[in-house]
């Protein structure tokens, strides 16, 4: 789940004195860690601290890209090794220069590796990205091993001990590493306010969705790996100077590895504090288990059996877990906002900022906006789109009707690069997109919502909606999202499709009729100049549908157009001009609607019998809580 | 020429266990969609049942086979209903740390049971071998190998032409159709999944004899075993035969002319190969979920 | 929104607090309720009990309880009774500083003894050098260790890994043309002990003459030898050294006789060693005429050898120790020897100064160090002859000859 939401949704219902508790209760422990070392010389827990620490570090970089992206890495460790590694090295090459030099280079090369490692995974997902992280990290694990000139091989590298005074022995790596790991809470806490963030959620959520709403997947992944492990390298750079001793088969480990997973996991996974607390909870337990309960085939016990019963019971985490219980505590008894009523809509004047307006000549033909020229697309022997053909003109709402499996909603997904085409060629305002990805499709405006909603789940309305990327630039990807005018524009877009209500539920909560108005919202996000709409009237009630017509209509009279793919006819006929009919996956037919609802061919192969059938279907309503 | 003859008997012999001990894995995936890290332990697991029958009772291990496949296909039918059926609507990622979870408890159960040190099963023919030409074949090897494909074929025969096999295929072709025609899938997975880890377990009875092992043996074997189904297509039983006799010919071909201590990266190098290449192996089809477009 | 995600944000650094509070009242507690007492002298070890190291790691673990047993009966060390802290740490290196650091800060402990393993060695002699303690250690061979200018860090055994073969490859180039092999293989572990080794053999064979057929490392968790075994074949060396722990000694030495083919004379460190264990794993026909270098034999008349057989006999009920075990009680009595003679465990630096200039005598016989802590005498080697584990080399201790040749029953 996403923390920020919880948080946003909890705040909103119960009072500030809390926060102070929670201040101080966070001051005193804060201050507390920062001076253990100065009160208690005890080398036993501060070594504990110091590795709590290290997988605190390694655990929050892992929540960008476990917690946020949902990329499930079991290599985390390897950025540990990697970092000890680079200090290691430098360190036995350069004895006069001092060792704590080295460490942000260690950062540097965790950095770059991840970078490579980012570029190679960009096609894997799910088992296939675990598998090729594992792999990643024995491969690295044999280079060192062979890598003899570099890395020592086997015999591992020793470092210099430590010249200051024993007194203070380990204060220097202490400090350092709380540094680092309020670094990495930092980076991780900015990540998840930007665009980036909500990026990053969204791909987690619904990859393919995430790309029709111009997030460019392969970019912020690989900055998401990259956020994920720079720090990292640079606590493992500590971490092996700690040791002083630092060789393959410790260093990449995989049970270091695990303890990263284990802490995430215990924690909160897409929590901000959750891996803190994970490790400060997994690391003691370990040594617990270590020192009192026999070492060596417990501790397996305890690490497997922690991360079954983790997976099973408690899949969230002990964060969240707190948190809705919290929660749930606070507002028993008390309704919840979906059964509230949706609003009766904004102005779109009001939404002049944020949309741009095309003004047209009625005098001149328009021009064609979209053109889609001999679309073909087979799944095995199955030819979904088989040569298709139409043209979209520039300001029109143009219909594409056609029966069950005729193709309607293959072609939309060809359109917008959701399924790749085998042939044939896609032009948008006169370029050439068919070879383009999603995302870039949605950077020249192309916006699209699909036949059953696919928002992000897990994520907020407004979330939802501020996750759409209008256009790529690395600036951008450093905007804060939650607040600000990212925000702003947001909300001014949902009180327009009636939804402002709604902007701190959970996507999941809404019943299906304002998922459509919340995916017109994100679309409308993107400030497209051509709208997919693949069946905007389908499955809701009468009045929404009166509602959606009336606001494509608007939107259009502002200089939108549109393409639509609707079932319902009366819906159709009224709105579009021209309608394209598709059958067997080509155009049939193409007309204004009076044409159509004439033409032989379509009337025979089409509207005869389903055109009543779909009239009626359309008049009873489908939905009633909405 | 005898050594290059003598290189490829001896990687054939390896990669008709590899066939059987993969073919596990890869149903469970093909059915399941479980990538099930634990499938190294289970193969640990057969080959201290099988030196436990040895040592006790005399009794081959080979032969006890027959006796070492039904507990662990047992064990592998309960661990699917405790563990792994209630989180069978979970993100794969999630049942890929359940069985990585499975695997730790399972080394250190048998750490506790068997101890952590390195075992060895030595039936009378273990060290003798039959002689062809100048070229030698380890009579364990030999036997080890000829059962594994008895073993393969027996697994083979259920999966098409039992009313068993059709239900699984049925189960891994389309779950929810599998269901309108009467087929449990729950309790297809569950007969799954204890026979992935009966194929593991005789694949250990079988190693055992071969190689020493311990407890945390395991990782060895899962690194190989999943560079053996990712190459061969993740769900695909003859992708895993044919690139397990791929995968035991590069190993030996990388022991003997490049070096021993590369024969380790081959399995991590041949998966970053493939899933950067061909991310549905040889003969895999290619999963929603698996493979994105970039 | 921002004060709202920040307030559950401290929320959890609260947690985390309490948890810090929770370790500072650990802290203080032990630290005033330690160990300390007046009557009883704490000895602290973390040893891989378990995983890759577990054999030699119980084997360690024995001689040390031994000598406990033994100091114990006699009246204890410097008039206390001696109490052994062992922990475990799994073979595995964050484990084994967290060890030693908690031997030191948890467990009070007054004096350290040594880990198995080079790997192992390492990091823990550095947090021993950082806290200023002596640490004698049993099994850590590897030139590294001693390269790195410790004062505290001390090896209880005669020579470091790159020596130990050295008496056995002067044996070698002094036999008769007709029994000296022409040519040898040297498959080797990748480890920090077997290959400096079968390295410093190589170069002496090397420089005799002798020639290279193969040479090859392999990975500490290969378990197929056949392919290894394969191309030794068609190499066809007289003699095969072989850098082995354990399993990889068994490993290779069964591929070879499964092959049909083995070497007219075959060295392998460690894996002999391993007396009983050994002879298991191979079959007590096929040792005969193996030869390996030790530290220890059970036959020597070293002072105090007879006592520490008779008691570990008594204790674990086999008739041989393990050369580990005997290491580690050669450590314990190199440490004892150090506290003895300087009287006090106050100042450990002064136990170090100690050692360095004293020579100790132990079960393996008199022991000296240089100023880096590296041992300055010669190994043994012995060779399995009619079942038994004698020492062949060098002739001034051998409890037998050494015979030209590997005889396995099974070829």
């Amino acid at each position: 789940m996403n923390a920020t939401t919880a948080e946003e949704s909890a705040g909103h219902r119960s009072g500030f004195d809390l926060i102070w508790v929670g201040r101080l209760i966070a001051v005193v422990a804060g201050a507390l860690l920062l001076l253990y070392p100065v009160l208690s010389d005890n080398l036993y827990y501060q070594n504990m601290i110091i590795l709590s620490l290290v997988f605190a570090i390694a655990a929050s970089g892992l929540s960008i890209i476990t917690g946020l992206a949902g990329y499930v890495s079991l290599g985390q460790g390897a950025f540990i090794g990697l970092g000890g590694y680079t200090v290691g090295i430098l360190a036995t090459r350069h004895p006069d220069t001092s060792v704590w030099l080295w460490v942000p280079l260690a950062g540097v090369t965790a950095a770059a590796v991840a970078l490579i490692l980012g570029f190679v995974a960009l096609r894997a997902r799910g088992p296939s990205f675990v598998i090729i992280t594992v792999a990643f990290l024995f491969l690295v694990q044999v280079i060192a091993i062979n890598w003899r000139s570099l890395t020592g091989g086997t015999e591992g590298l020793s470092l210099p001990i430590p010249t200051w005074s024993r007194d203070i022995a380990n204060w220097p790596f202490y400090y350092t590493l709380v540094g680092i790991l309020a670094l990495q809470l930092l980076l991780t806490w900015w990540i998840r306010r930007t665009k980036l963030g909500t990026g990053l959620v969204a791909i987690r959520e619904d990859e393919t969705k995430a790309a029709t709403v111009g997030i460019n997947l392969p970019v912020e992944k690989i900055i998401a790996f990259v956020a994920s492990s720079v720090l990292v390298g640079m606590a493992g750079g500590v971490y092996g100077y700690y040791l002083t001793f630092i060789d393959p088969r410790g260093m990449f480990n995989i049970l270091l590895s695990v303890e990263t997973m284990l802490a995430l996991l215990v924690g909160g996974k897409a929590t901000l504090w959750g891996p803190v607390l994970g490790a400060f909870i997994v690391e003691p337990l370990n040594e617990y288990a270590n020192n009192n309960l026999g070492g060596g085939n417990t501790r397996l016990l305890l690490f497997g059996g922690l991360l079954i019963a983790i997976v099973l019971f408690l899949p969230q985490g002990v964060l969240p877990a707190v948190e809705s219980l919290v929660n749930w505590v606070r507002t028993r008894g008390k309704a919840g906002l979906v059964g509230a009523r949706i609003g009766t809509g904004g102005s779109l004047s009001a939404l002049t900022e944020r949309l741009s307006l095309v003004e047209r000549d009625p005098a001149v033909d328009p021009p064609p906006l979209l053109e889609v020229k001999d679309l073909h697309k087979a799944f095995g022997g199955l030819k979904a789109v088989d040569g298709a053909s139409l043209v979209v003109p520039e300001g029109s709402i143009t219909g594409l009707i056609g029966p069950n499996g005729s193709g309607k909603t293959t072609l939309f997904n060809l359109i917008d690069h959701t399924i790749h085409a085998d042939s044939g060629e896609i032009w948008l305002a006169g370029e050439r997109i068919d070879r383009l990805s999603s995302w870039s499709r949605a950077h020249r405006g192309l916006g699209r919502t699909f036949q059953i909603t696919r928002l992000f789940r897990e994520m907020t309305v407004l979330e939802n909606v501020v996750a759409a990327q209008r256009s790529f630039s690395w600036g951008q990807l450093g905007r804060i999202a939650v607040s600000g005018a990212e925000a702003r524009a947001a909300e001014d877009l949902l009180e327009y499709v009636g939804m402002r209500a709604f902007r701190d539920q959970k996507a999941r909560a809404l019943s299906y009729g304002q998922q459509k108005l919340v995916e017109l919202a994100q679309v409308l996000m993107l400030d497209p100049r051509l709208i997919l709409l693949d069946e905007p009237a389908g499955g809701i009630n009468p009045v929404l549908i009166d509602r959606m017509s009336e606001m494509i209509r608007e939107l259009n009279s502002y200089g939108k157009t549109f393409l639509i793919v609707e079932h319902n006819m009366p819906f159709v006929l009224g709105l579009c001009d021209p309608v394209h009919v598709l059958g067997r996956g080509r155009t049939m037919a193409s007309g204004t609607p009076a044409e159509i609802q004439k033409d032989p061919a379509v009337v025979d192969a089409y509207l005869g019998d389903d055109f009543v059938l779909e009239s009626a279907d359309a008049a009873a309503p489908q939905e009633a809580s909405s | 020429m005898t050594e290059f003859i003598q290189t490829l008997v001896l990687s054939l012999l390896v990669g008709g266990i590899y066939a059987l001990v993969a073919s596990g894995l890869t149903l469970i995936f093909g059915v399941m969609r479980v990538i099930n890290i634990a499938h190294g332990a289970f193969l640990i697991l057969g080959a201290f049942i099988a030196y436990t029958w040895w040592n006790q009772l005399g009794l081959d291990p080979l032969v006890g086979v027959v006796i070492t496949t039904p507990i662990v296909f047992g064990l592998g039918w309960l661990i699917y209903r405790l563990l792994v059926r209630p989180i069978r609507h979970a993100p794969m990622s999630s049942t890929v740390l359940l069985t990585f979870g499975l695997a730790l408890v399972t080394e250190g159960v048998m750490g506790v049971i068997w101890g952590n040190d390195s075992t060895s099963i030595n039936p009378s023919y273990v060290d003798q071998s039959f002689h062809v030409g100048g070229v030698f074949l380890p009579k364990a090897q030999v036997y080890g190998g000829a059962l594994a494909v008895v073993v393969l074929v027996v697994l083979w025969l259920i999966l098409t032409k039992t009313w068993l096999g059709r239900a699984i295929r049925a189960a891994a072709a389309n779950p929810a159709s599998a269901e309108l025609v009467g087929i449990k899938v729950t309790s297809v997975a569950a007969v799954v999944f204890g026979l992935g880890l009966a194929a593991a377990g005789a694949g250990g009875a079988i190693t055992g004899v071969l190689y020493p092992f311990l407890p945390g043996s395991h990782y060895l074997w899962i690194a190989r075993l999943l560079a053996i189904v990712v190459l061969g297509g993740l769900g695909s039983i003859e992708g895993a035969v044919i690139s397990a006799m791929i995968f035991g010919l590069a190993e030996t071909v990388t022991a003997v002319y490049i070096s021993p201590a590369w024969a380790t990266a081959v399995p991590y190098a041949i998966v970053f190969a493939v899933l950067l290449i061909r991310p549905q192996g040889l003969l895999g089809t290619r999963l929603r979920d698996d493979a994105v477009a970039t | 929104m921002s004060h709202v995600s920040i307030r559950h944000g401290w929320k959890a650094v609260a947690l985390a607090g309490v948890m810090s509070l929770g370790l500072a009242a650990c802290g203080g507690g032990s630290s005033s309720g330690g160990s300390g007492s007046s009557d009883t002298l704490s000895i602290g070890a973390s040893l891989p009990l378990t995983g890759d190291f577990s054999e030699p790691g119980s084997a360690a673990k024995q001689g040390y309880q031994v000598w406990q047993q033994l100091v114990n009966a006699n009246g204890g060390l410097l008039g206390k009774q001696v109490k052994l802290v062992i922990k475990d740490d799994a073979s595995n290196q964050n484990t084994i500083v967290s060890d030693y650091n908690a031997l030191i800060s948890q467990d009070n402990v007054d004096m350290l003894l040594g880990t198995f393993s080079s790997l192992l060695n390492l990091p823990a002699s550095s947090v021993a050098e950082k806290n200023q303690m002596l640490y004698v250690e049993p099994a850590g061979g590897s030139p590294d260790m001693f390269n790195r200018g410790y004062k505290y860090l001390f090896f209880a055994q005669q020579a470091t890994a790159d020596k130990q073969g050295l008496v056995f490859a002067d044996w070698v180039k002094s036999l008769p043309p007709s029994q000296r092999p022409k040519t040898a293989a040297y498959p080797t572990l990748d480890d920090p002990f077997a290959a400096p080794n079968v390295d410093g053999i190589r170069q002496v064979l090397e420089a005799a003459g002798i020639k290279t057929v193969y040479k090859t490392t392999y990975a500490i968790d290969t378990k197929n030898f056949d392919s290894i075994v394969a191309a030794m074949k068609s190499a066809n060396p007289d003699l095969v050294v072989h850098g082995a722990t354990f399993e990889d000694g068994v490993g290779l030495t069964r591929a070879m006789l499964k092959s049909g083919w083995t070497p007219k004379m075959f060295y392998e460190t460690s894996t002999p060693s391993f007396a009983d264990q050994y002879t298991k794993a191979v079959g007590a026909g096929n040792t005969e005429g193996v030869m390996y270098a030790v530290s220890y034999s059970p036959e020597t008349d070293t002072p105090g050898n007879k006592e520490f057989v008779a008691e570990y006999k008594k204790m674990f009920h086999t008739a041989i120790p393990p050369e580990d075990a005997a290491d580690a009680y050669a450590a314990a009595q190199v440490m004892q020897a150090a506290v003895e003679a300087v009287g006090s465990i106050d100042d450990q630096l002064k136990l170090a100064d100690w050692l360095r200039s004293h020579t100790v005598d132990t079960i393996l016989g008199p022991l000296s160090w240089d100023d880096t802590g590296a041992p300055q005498g010669q190994f043994l080697i012995g060779q399995w002859l009619n079942g038994t584990a004698e020492i062949v080399l060098p002739p001034n201790v051998a409890t037998a000859k050494p015979e030209v040749g590997w005889h396995p029953s099974g070829s």
